[in-house]
């Protein structure tokens, strides 16, 4: 079995007075192995939100299961849901979410406080993971005081830290520009290679294009996707943007 | 625009913030409904005739500047929070199109709305339960029911009057934050970023010493006198350093627990402290508000009530007994028998049965203790300097002591028996003028006199022989003249009626001026009724404990306003913040966790102050009682002790309802 399975996913949301419904993914089926970088893209209110949500049990499919290293996350317990996204699953949004009563410091070390690790530990992890991300200077900084692309780094600090089987990043260049998004995008590049998967919905071709793997997303469903192969990051950006104008002109690829 | 449009649109923006808006009209409401009523008693006809009702008027009055003065204050700081709140709202409304003079003109139909509502409804509701207030004053002075409904027009139109400035002032304040903001700031509004707070470490240290000192004044005074000048300054002290330490002392000792870093990396503590660093930048000039007005409805309500309940042992320690005449030499043959005699045969007239009755004569002199010798300093005692050792001096014959306490005690030569009331005399020999007197025994109680126990000195009770009194009279009256001149005290109790008290109180003075005609004028004394005074007292503590209870339920409101606000406006802010954290890995209980202890800190810091505050007050607030005659400590230490409870039980249930608002808000 794969490393994550993702098998018939319906989510079907009702309108608060039971009226109308509305289809957000129909049916969507992928799987992904240990250590690949999937990128995921889709128009607005194509279901690339639902299916994070329900990627990140925050929110619970009406039929399908996704299987992440042979846990079953609709079999977890409502109690023990938020230790299993504090343990297996790490999180990059696109506006950070960076706490500004700490500084980053303690952002990065929030997951492993309420994990109740002791303070050596935490101390010993940070370490190589601020080297790598360079921002062993700044940790006494408030959120504040330093850029959004020190902000998404830190942020991507807090993901790694708790050693996390899978990373979902939500738009992570979303809120940089452009210099600090190709920083950005490069450190998630480095990570993967480290043997970290990622998994990260965006809009953008460039930020789509450092991934191995590209999924489309149209009405609910896995329309398309392109794998890299041995593709440099322009001739990926180059099959992304094609296949964007096809979707787009409603053209079939496939 | 369409005709109606602000008046519709003022409606729905009230309505959208009803949650600010509701409690901000309730204040309003109920602020305009308290300055009536109190105006309005202190004005009420029925007052007037009220024995003691003056003093009552007066005390009244000056608690509606009071209450005015409190209610601009408060109404404004309300408002100022609720513009800060609505912000965002205006910029929306700025970029959707409508000018500053738009935005200006739905602010004063806002205002007026709110004026109108306020005053209408505070004004209906003040006449309404003013007629219940003036009753139940009525009751607490003790003062008898006059019928009828009093509606003051004056009285409507100095609240309407007081009340349409405030909201005016109000208003420009609004529009002036308005207009000189650009929109975009609007927009940002209430969401412009924090920074970490700035140690300030000789602020905390100055806090400390300055609370410190001021507890130190309060424990340690022992004078009575200087209590008074010594109460205000720890006062002052106390609030400085109040505000001194929530502000600089609060944020260091955070700071110190987040540099522990066992402590600061547990999940519980890793939130709160970070939370509470922020917290306290924003709000610890609230939270000190809160402590200093939860302090002062404390030792308003406290001392009030000690004061009301503890009347009648003021009373019976003031005036020892029902009726007593006091009277000076020279008593030009026998004016004294004489009167005594006319009071009892017109007892016996009436059957107006005559218990207790004591009669002694009595030598006091001022005098300053030097070791064991005092020194009257002749006619002039220095009262402004320092009384510690000044003493009242009272010397009693043994014959009449004998009598009055119905003993047989004896007494030889230059023997003497002494009381003291505040500090004991421990020295075996007592000298003044030339005499010189052994002390052969200690009594363990005297028959105040009553006017000596208003004394702040220490006062000896002395017991001389006959003999001896003769001849410290003879002295008395040579060094001291008219000052040491000996003095008679005869009272009596009795179980008549009050009806037939009060006629016994005015045949006496009929008798003093009487007798006195017959001496040509010439008596030199005066009568005391406990039956008269206590109508005095009620007037003047009756009227204090009305005032205390009514000032301490506003400003009990005033505490819950500010809580309930400080909490909202903290939850709108928190939510972003608990968002991320269950976001990032926080369960739902370890947020409800979360929140509650920091609700809980928010809340209970302030009154925990207040407690110790109290505590540390209690000292002085004691010697202040005991000034105006109230030495009943236990009473005192009840009525402290059930203020605070009420206290704290009305808070407990502001802080539920509280803590459920902030958690509804945080939660969505």
């Amino acid at each position: 079995m794969a490393f994550l399975e993702v098998s018939c996913l319906k989510k079907i949301y009702t309108t608060r007075f039971g009226g109308s419904q509305v289809q957000a993914l129909s049916n969507v089926c992928f799987s992904a192995e240990q250590g690949e970088y999937v990128a995921i893209m889709g128009e607005s209110g194509s279901g690339k939100t639902t299916l994070l949500n329900i990627l990140a049990a925050l929110d619970k499919p009406t039929s399908g299961r996704v299987i992440l290293d042979g846990m079953d996350l609709g079999q977890i317990k409502d109690k023990e849901i938020t230790m299993f996204r504090r343990e297996y699953l790490g999180f990059v949004f696109q506006d950070f979410n960076l706490l500004d009563t700490f500084n980053l410091r303690d952002n990065i070390f929030l997951p492993l406080v309420l994990g109740r690790k002791s303070v050596q530990e935490m101390t010993d992890s940070l370490k190589p993971i601020a080297q790598k991300l360079g921002i062993q200077d700044i940790l006494n900084k408030y959120p504040y005081e330093v850029s959004g692309g020190q902000k998404q780094r830190a942020a991507v600090a807090r993901a790694l830290i708790t050693n996390p089987k899978l990373i979902l990043a939500d738009e992570p260049t979303g809120a940089l520009d452009s210099k600090a998004a190709n920083d950005l995008l490069a450190l998630l590049g480095e990570i993967n290679r480290d043997g970290q998967t990622i998994l990260m919905v965006t809009h953008s071709a460039r930020a789509a294009s450092r991934a191995g793997r590209v999924l489309f997303i149209k009405d609910g469903e896995v329309y398309h996707q392109i794998y890299r192969g041995n593709s440099t990051n322009e001739q990926m950006y180059q099959k992304i943007s094609d296949t964007l104008t096809l979707l787009a002109t409603g053209g079939d690829v496939r | 625009m369409k005709h109606g449009f602000y008046t519709k649109l003022a409606f729905t923006n009230i309505w959208k913030n009803r949650r600010t808006y509701v409690p901000y009209i309730l204040t309003c409401i109920l602020t305009v409904m308290m300055y009536y009523m109190v105006k309005s008693l202190s004005v009420n006809p029925g007052l007037r005739d009220m024995y003691g009702g003056s003093s009552v008027a007066v005390t009244l009055n000056l608690g509606t500047y009071v209450i005015a003065l409190f209610a601009f204050i408060f109404l404004f700081y309300t408002n100022s929070f609720l513009m800060k709140r609505r912000k965002k709202e205006f910029g929306m409304f700025n970029i959707l199109g409508m000018e500053k003079e738009h935005l200006a003109r739905m602010i004063l139909t806002e205002t007026i709305l709110v004026t109108v509502l306020s005053i209408g409804l505070g004004l209906g509701l003040g006449i309404l339960f003013d007629k219940v207030m003036f009753l139940l004053m009525c009751k607490i002075v003790g003062a008898k029911i006059s019928l009828g409904f009093f509606v003051s027009g004056s009285v409507i139109l100095s609240a309407v009057r007081l009340f349409c400035v405030i909201y005016l002032i109000i208003y420009l304040k609004a529009v002036y934050t308005v207009q000189i903001s650009r929109p975009v700031e609007l927009l940002r509004g209430s969401s412009t970023g924090e920074r970490e707070p700035k140690t300030k470490g000789l602020m905390a240290l100055l806090g400390t010493i300055l609370l410190g000192t001021g507890y130190g004044l309060a424990i340690t005074i022992k004078n009575p006198i200087a209590s008074i000048g010594v109460f205000f300054v720890a006062v002052i002290l106390v609030i400085i350093g109040t505000y001194l330490l929530f502000t600089a002392g609060s944020i260091v000792i955070l700071k110190a627990l987040r540099r522990s870093r066992r402590f600061y990396y547990q999940p519980r503590h890793f939130i709160s402290v970070s939370g509470m660093l922020y917290r306290m930048k924003q709000n610890a000039v609230g939270l000190a508000n809160i402590c200093i007005l939860s302090t002062m409805v404390l030792v308003m309500l406290s001392s009030t009530t000690s004061l009301m309940f503890g009347m009648e042992d003021m009373l019976k320690i003031r005036y020892p007994n029902d009726f007593a005449v006091h009277s000076r030499e020279p008593d030009t043959s026998g004016q004294n028998d004489k009167i005594f005699q006319k009071i009892e045969e017109f007892c016996e007239a009436e059957s107006i049965p005559v218990e207790n009755k004591v009669r002694y004569a009595s030598l006091v002199f001022v005098a300053e203790e030097k070791g064991d010798w005092f020194e009257t300093n002749g006619k002039e005692i220095n009262v402004n300097g320092n009384t510690s050792g000044l003493r009242a001096l009272f010397f009693i014959p043994l014959s009449d002591y004998n009598t009055a306490s119905e003993e047989k005690k004896m007494l030889a030569g230059n023997e003497a028996l002494i009381f003291s009331d505040y500090e004991a005399y421990e020295k075996p020999a007592l000298g003044i003028f030339d005499r010189e007197y052994q002390i052969t025994g200690h009594l363990e109680e005297f028959f105040g006199n009553g006017a000596s126990d208003t004394n702040i000195v220490t006062s000896y009770y002395i017991v001389v022989t006959d003999e001896e009194f003769g001849k410290l009279k003879e002295i008395g009256e040579k060094e001291l003249g008219e000052m040491g001149t000996a003095q008679t005290y005869y009272g009596f109790d009795t179980s008549a009626s009050g009806k037939k008290q009060e006629l016994l109180e005015r045949q006496i003075l009929d008798i003093i001026v009487e007798v006195g005609a017959e001496y040509e004028g010439n008596y030199n004394g005066f009568m005391e009724s406990r039956i008269g005074n206590r109508r005095d007292f009620m007037g003047i503590y009756g009227g204090l404990f009305f005032l205390g209870l009514f000032l301490g339920t506003l400003f009990i409101m005033a505490t819950v306003l500010i809580i309930y606000y400080k909490q909202i406006s903290e939850g709108y802010e928190d939510r972003e913040r608990f968002e991320i954290m269950q976001k990032v890995g926080m369960t739902q209980d370890e947020v409800k966790g979360t929140i509650r202890s920091q609700v809980l800190t928010v809340f209970f810091l302030p009154i925990a102050v207040a407690g110790i505050h109290i505590m540390a007050a209690f000292p002085l607030i004691r010697l202040l009682l005991a000034v105006i005659g109230m030495v009943n400590v236990k009473l005192y230490l009840i009525c402290t002790l059930v203020a605070f409870l009420v206290f704290a039980i009305l808070y407990v249930i502001i802080y539920s309802l509280t803590a459920r608002t902030y958690y509804k808000i945080v939660r969505r």
